[in-house]
């Protein structure tokens, strides 16, 4: 059954000068369909007609005639479709309107007039479904960003939507809570729930079967019904490599740390080397931002000691909107270049991170991955001896992805020594010498990996 | 605790510091509130910065009062009578008089300081009875950015100090101030794009932890309506008389009524004791 129609619909953004959305010609059926595209292709403009956000929330010029269950797009308000469409943002971090975590996943369900005891069983389960029961009297502030995305997921599968849109829903999921999202949408499907998922971690949808629509340039196209999407992560092998020998850039010993003084992990010992790659890898919420930050410097070890080699050290925070704040990347850029001494032009930077042609755009304008390259343009410029990059392929396409690959392992060859906390285990078997798993309190090696 | 039960003692405690001029009363409404809040208060919130803040509005209202109004029997010090305003007789009554009128305001702040340090936020939004609920969750939505936008300026700050920032001039403040303002307003934006997905403002809202009224909620909210109700009647009456020290500074008058009525702000002590 057809559950949302596109015919002709063509959006553009107020003062943009090209459409959003050209012309678009698309039905979405009962089950899963995968939306795909590279970052700022328009995916998450066409995601936003299925509950009218455009154009009743961001204004702009519409032509052409969209349904979505049964109700004409453009002349429904947004929260009149709420109560059929759930929308789980790409932000996780900006969705939460109350303070606990029980209380906001039944915002939704308050809106539309839900009995309190009715409820009270929905967020239960929608909790149990995000596989965040446990967290359920937990403070939202005190949430790791993939809890926060499981949240916005229980928030909006309690309310037992008729089509259930997401917007790269897995960016920030561990493996397992991957795993068990795309399981949960699977039952849904099954359950007579329409899904629209875009997501660039396709290894991670490998069970989905379903219909996938290709976003390019603002146009949209059915492709193929497709029989399961391949490319699931190949194991982890051990390196064939020798570890890099290098002068040790960085080690920690012994220590405890965690914000407010409470320890989220306890005993590590670590070090990095120059010229050496670790990815931090384990569960949301087990401490891989926390031992970034604290190797960093921005937060203080409650016990334990950490050394750094001197130099510039880089940090790319898990929000990449905490760095961007110049009024064209170009000058974000520039402006890290200016405080390096060492720092040559970072032209070519910016052209391996395919941000050329964005150069003179405003960071703010940009799509989520092309915000995330410019971020990680922002902080590698000039030649920092530590790199530390939280999730840096957050929002990123596969071109974004094998970019940030080449950037990284010519930043290698150079001799900065390199972390990055990510749940993405392509990234880290592309370019980690060692993988250090994160979790329940503690940091341990878990296997080497060659690097090509 | 129902928060509407709460509402009602504050609103009674409210109304009756204000109701009289009465410095007697007056204490007696604060030492209340101030023990409701000590005992009641949510796990670590402190109240020792509003203490200091009543504190220096006292001290505020004694020294204003006492150096403008000239007038009462006992003066204690003479200023130049050239000085502007200030200048002649600071008399006993006006210290006296301003006193009173501090004693009166921390009184009624007290007593409404349990709705923000006792309850949730959120707590005290969800009794807005329903024509208000659409208002109560945006202020209620407002309420959990600020903290937000602290979150955000140590992520900022954190973020450009690892770029090499290092203030050491007010002009280079706005590299972090500009950020923070736009991060606010954009998540502000995010926000409300979320809210309306998630169906904000489409009808009638309904409350997931709808507050149950107990025994001790329906008692202590109606002794202190009772009390506040007795308390204004007793004082148009006269029963309960108001005080004003000037011209010639004598004892405030006091009828154990009106003390009655004081004294049964504390209901909460024995109803809601933890």
């Amino acid at each position: 059954m057809t559950v949302a129609s596109l015919r002709g619909f063509t959006y553009r953004y107020p003062n943009a000068s090209r459409a959003a959305l050209d012309d678009v010609d698309l039905d979405v059926d009962d089950g899963i369909t995968v939306v795909a595209g590279a970052s700022g292709s328009g995916k998450s403009s066409l995601l936003r007609v299925f509950n009218g956000l455009v154009p009743h929330f961001h204004g702009g010029t519409v032509s052409g005639f969209a349904e979505v269950c049964g109700r004409d797009v453009i002349t429904t308000p947004t929260r009149t479709l709420a109560a059929q469409v759930g929308f789980v943002f790409q932000d996780p971090e900006l969705q939460a309107v109350y303070p606990t975590v029980e209380r906001d996943a039944a915002f939704g369900l308050e809106n539309i007039g839900t009995p309190p005891t009715l409820m009270l069983r929905r967020v239960g389960e929608a909790l149990e479904r995000a596989g965040i029961a446990h967290l359920r009297s937990r403070a939202v502030a005190t949430l790791s960003g993939g809890e926060r995305q499981r949240l916005a997921i229980a928030g909006v599968l309690a309310m037992n939507p008729r089509l259930l849109v997401l917007d790269e829903p897995l960016s920030q999921l561990d493996d397992e809570g991957a795993a068990a999202l795309v399981t949960t949408l699977v039952d849904l499907a099954h359950q007579g729930t329409a899904v629209v998922v875009a997501e660039h971690r396709f290894e991670k949808l490998g069970m989905v079967q379903g219909r996938r629509i290709a976003v390019d340039g603002g146009r949209a196209v059915s492709v193929e019904a497709s029989s399961g999407i391949p490319a699931a992560a190949r194991p982890l092998r051990p390196s064939a490599h020798p570890r890099p020998t290098g002068p040790v850039a960085w080690r920690v010993d012994g220590l405890a740390t965690g914000p407010l003084r409470t320890p989220v992990l306890e005993g590590v010992t670590l070090e990095g080397r120059t010229g050496e790659v670790v990815a931090l890898v384990g569960p949301n919420g087990g401490g891989k931002t926390t031992l970034l930050r604290t190797l960093a410097g921005l937060l203080t070890p409650i016990s334990g000691t950490v050394e750094r080699a001197p130099g510039r050290v880089a940090f790319l925070p898990q929000n990449p909107m905490a760095l961007l704040h110049r009024a064209s990347v170009a000058a974000e850029i520039a402006w890290t270049v200016r405080r390096d001494p060492a720092a040559g032009d970072a032209t070519d930077l910016m052209a391996e991170l395919g941000l050329a042609n964005l150069a003179q755009r405003d960071p703010r304008d940009l799509s989520t991955g092309e915000r995330q390259r410019a971020a990680i343009a922002a902080v590698l410029a000039g030649s920092p001896q530590i790199a530390l990059l939280d999730e840096p392929t957050r929002g990123m396409d596969d071109g974004a992805r094998d970019a940030l690959c080449r950037v990284v392992l010519r930043m290698r060859a150079a001799g900065c020594s390199i972390v990055l906390a990510t749940h993405d285990i392509n990234l880290a078997r592309s370019v980690a010498d060692r993988i250090v798993s994160v979790g329940a309190g503690a940091a341990s090696e878990l296997v080497a990996v060659g690097v090509a | 605790m129902n928060p509407r039960a709460l509402g009602a003692w504050a609103v009674s405690g409210v109304t009756i510091a204000l109701a009289t001029g009465n410095p007697v009363y007056r204490v007696l409404v604060l030492l209340c509130a101030l023990n409701v809040l000590i005992a009641l208060r949510r796990p670590g919130v402190s109240i020792r910065g509003l203490v200091v803040a009543l504190l220096v509005a006292t001290a505020i209202a004694v020294a204003t009062t006492t150096l403008a109004s000239h007038t009462g029997d006992h003066a204690f010090l003479m200023l130049p009578s050239g000085i502007p305003v200030i200048g002649g007789r600071l008399t006993l009554e006006a210290a006296l008089f301003g006193l009173a009128t501090g004693i009166g305001i921390a009184a009624a702040v007290l007593a409404a300081a349990p709705l923000s340090l006792v309850l949730e936020p959120h707590a005290l939004v969800d009794a807005l009875p329903p024509a208000l609920a659409r208002t109560g969750a945006a202020i209620g939505t407002a309420l959990n950015l600020i903290p937000g936008i602290a979150r955000s300026a140590t992520e900022i700050r954190d973020a450009q100090r690892m770029r090499g920032w290092r203030p050491r001039r007010v002009r280079e403040w706005p590299d972090l101030a500009v950020p923070v303002v736009l991060t606010a307003l954009e998540g502000s934006i995010t926000l409300a794009e979320a809210m309306e997905a998630r169906g904000y403002g489409s009808g009638m809202r309904t409350h997931y932890a709808e507050e149950a009224w107990h025994r001790a909620d329906v008692a202590v909210a109606a002794v202190a309506v009772v009390a506040a109700m007795l308390f204004v009647a007793l004082r148009i009456s006269g029963v309960v008389s108001d005080w004003y020290p000037f011209p010639d500074v004598s004892a405030p008058p006091v009828s154990i009524a009106g003390v009655a009525c004081c004294l049964a702000l504390a209901a909460p002590l024995v109803a809601w004791r933890r």
